[in-house]
């Protein structure tokens, strides 16, 4: 196994996934539409003022990310499964926690980056002040990819289970407290007029570790459920 | 296993000694490994624990209820904290604990580890709620509030019986007991190191909570030798508590699993001769 090889695996595996997303693209759409109707309702839920929707705009916009992130997870792996090429991967000379990343950036690409790119739309229907809208896009975009690779552990530790319900958000969730935290730290800082880049720094820290991290654990998750 | 017991056979019986001592660092680990071990030895051990138990537990409540001087700002409700710090204290040790037990299974594949964990994470979670509520009843009076979003050590306590309550539920939804196991380890791990941020991020927030104060060595003084005093034999007593309950389930374990084993069966039996009316269902 040289260099060369892994290089090699890890852009065909990107690739393979993102086709086949392309292909499924509902499995892409449904979490993009929760995302969207469940901001939707929050204004609905709590009052069209827009001096309350300012305040709360950035938290509520956050949260719905993380819903819809356990929603599309959910596929991350189960295909994968059903169709034994994960086992391939598994058994194969390539190292699984390369394989799992390009699998990580592969989702985020397709369930991430759209939710990040319509995000400023919503914001705006939240009446989120003006100053607040790069950081939101920033720290979502430091943000999601963590969380994404949080779920993946998990999604990888439930992959076999035929029920596995909620037990996804329960792992996933409260291990995503911190990225929430400070993705929403960084907007309200900006919109008070200070300089969200302390935060942004956190996240981003947070996203090395993730990235250092997250695929070998998830590696070792996939290889405890696939025994 | 050390390396070199496969070999020994075609030692001298001189030189297997020499490798049985060396091995014998190790021998403890394994033994301690080996549930039958495990189980004689806390059937010795455990009068002695429950007797220090009740005696550590009975000294800090009589103590902390009747005997401490109510605090000159909080009054009598400061005897609620004596429980509540011991508590609290005892329940940030549960995620290492899983961690380390779940190393012990992944790394040496012990069975003893696993059912430690298994047992530690309703445990703890019970302990994390005792946490919660000793700490909310005893900001009912001195805060003037049941629940404080502001304060940080009440939020990453949420966090952590959330955690717990991810463990559980992971173990309960895999229906093979090794995937569990080796699945609950890894979270485990990954918990214990996500508890720790968790911590650390919910500490941004603006805080309501005391700053653990210095402790004074002056007699009458708010925190003084009476207070921390009581509060650790309280801490101890409240160990004490977690390491009994954590035997005794792990006991219980013990015989579950192993209900095949000669020693387990022999062990049943005899129960049975010496109580024949209650364990007739057994």
């Amino acid at each position: 196994m040289n260099r060369a090889g892994a290089g090699a695996a890890f852009l065909a595996t990107l690739k393979r996934d993102l086709l086949i997303s392309v292909k499924r693209r509902n499995d892409i759409l449904n979490p993009f539409m929760f995302f969207i109707i469940v901001v939707s309702l929050f204004p609905i839920g709590i009052g069209p003022e827009s001096a309350m929707l300012r305040q709360i705009a950035a938290g509520v916009i956050w949260i719905a990310v993380l819903l819809a992130s356990m929603l599309s997870m959910d596929s991350l792996y189960r295909s994968d499964y059903e169709d034994g090429s994960l086992e391939q991967l598994l058994l194969g000379s390539q190292p699984l926690y390369l394989l799992v990343f390009a699998k990580n950036i592969a989702h985020w690409l397709v369930s991430g980056l759209p939710v990040i790119l319509v995000s400023p739309l919503l914001a705006y229907m939240l009446a989120l002040p003006a100053e607040g809208y790069l950081t939101l896009v920033l720290s979502l975009l430091l943000g999601t990819p963590v969380v994404g690779m949080i779920g993946s552990i998990a999604v990888a530790l439930t992959v076999g289970l035929g029920s596995r319900g909620l037990i996804l958000a329960v792992i996933t969730v409260p291990m995503s407290v911190p990225v929430l935290i400070f993705g929403t730290l960084a907007v309200q800082n900006s919109l008070a007029g200070g300089s969200p880049l302390g935060y942004l720094a956190l996240l981003g820290a947070m996203l090395a570790a993730a990235v250092g991290l997250a695929p070998v654990a998830t590696a070792a998750a996939l290889r405890i459920s696939l025994n | 296993m050390p390396a070199g017991r496969g070999r020994t056979g075609a030692r001298s019986i001189h030189e297997l000694d020499k490798v049985e001592k060396v091995s014998g660092r190790w021998q403890w680990f394994h033994r301690l490994g080996s549930p039958k071990w495990f189980y004689e030895k806390t059937t010795r051990w455990l009068p002695w624990l429950v007797g220090a138990m009740a005696l550590f537990l009975a000294v800090g409540i009589v103590w902390a209820l009747l005997f401490l001087p109510p605090d000159y700002q909080q009054g009598h409700t400061s005897r609620i904290l004596v429980v509540h710090v011991a508590v609290a204290g005892t329940s940030l040790s549960f995620f290492p604990l899983m961690a380390a037990a779940g190393t012990v299974t992944l790394v040496w594949r012990i069975k003893l580890a696993d059912m430690v964990a298994k047992n530690a994470a309703p445990l703890g979670a019970w302990f994390t709620f005792l946490t919660l509520a000793t700490g909310s009843i005893w900001g009912s009076v001195s805060w003037g509030t049941w629940w404080e979003w502001t304060d940080s050590r009440l939020v990453s306590m949420l966090f952590q019986l959330f955690l717990l309550l991810g463990v559980i539920s992971l173990r309960a939804a895999i229906e093979n007991a090794e995937t569990a196991a080796r699945a609950c380890a890894l979270l485990s791990i990954v918990g214990c190191i996500n508890v720790v941020i968790i911590k650390y991020s919910v500490d941004w927030w603006n805080t309501l909570h005391q700053r653990s104060s210095p402790i004074s060595m002056e007699v009458g003084s708010p925190n003084g030798p009476e207070f921390w005093v009581a509060t650790a034999v309280m801490i101890v007593a409240v160990y004490l508590f977690l390491a009994v309950s954590l035997i005794m389930t792990t006991r219980n374990e013990i015989l579950q699993r192993e209900d095949k084993a000669q020693w387990v069966r022999e062990l049943v039996a005899q129960a049975r001769q010496q109580r024949p009316a209650e364990v007739k269902h057994g």
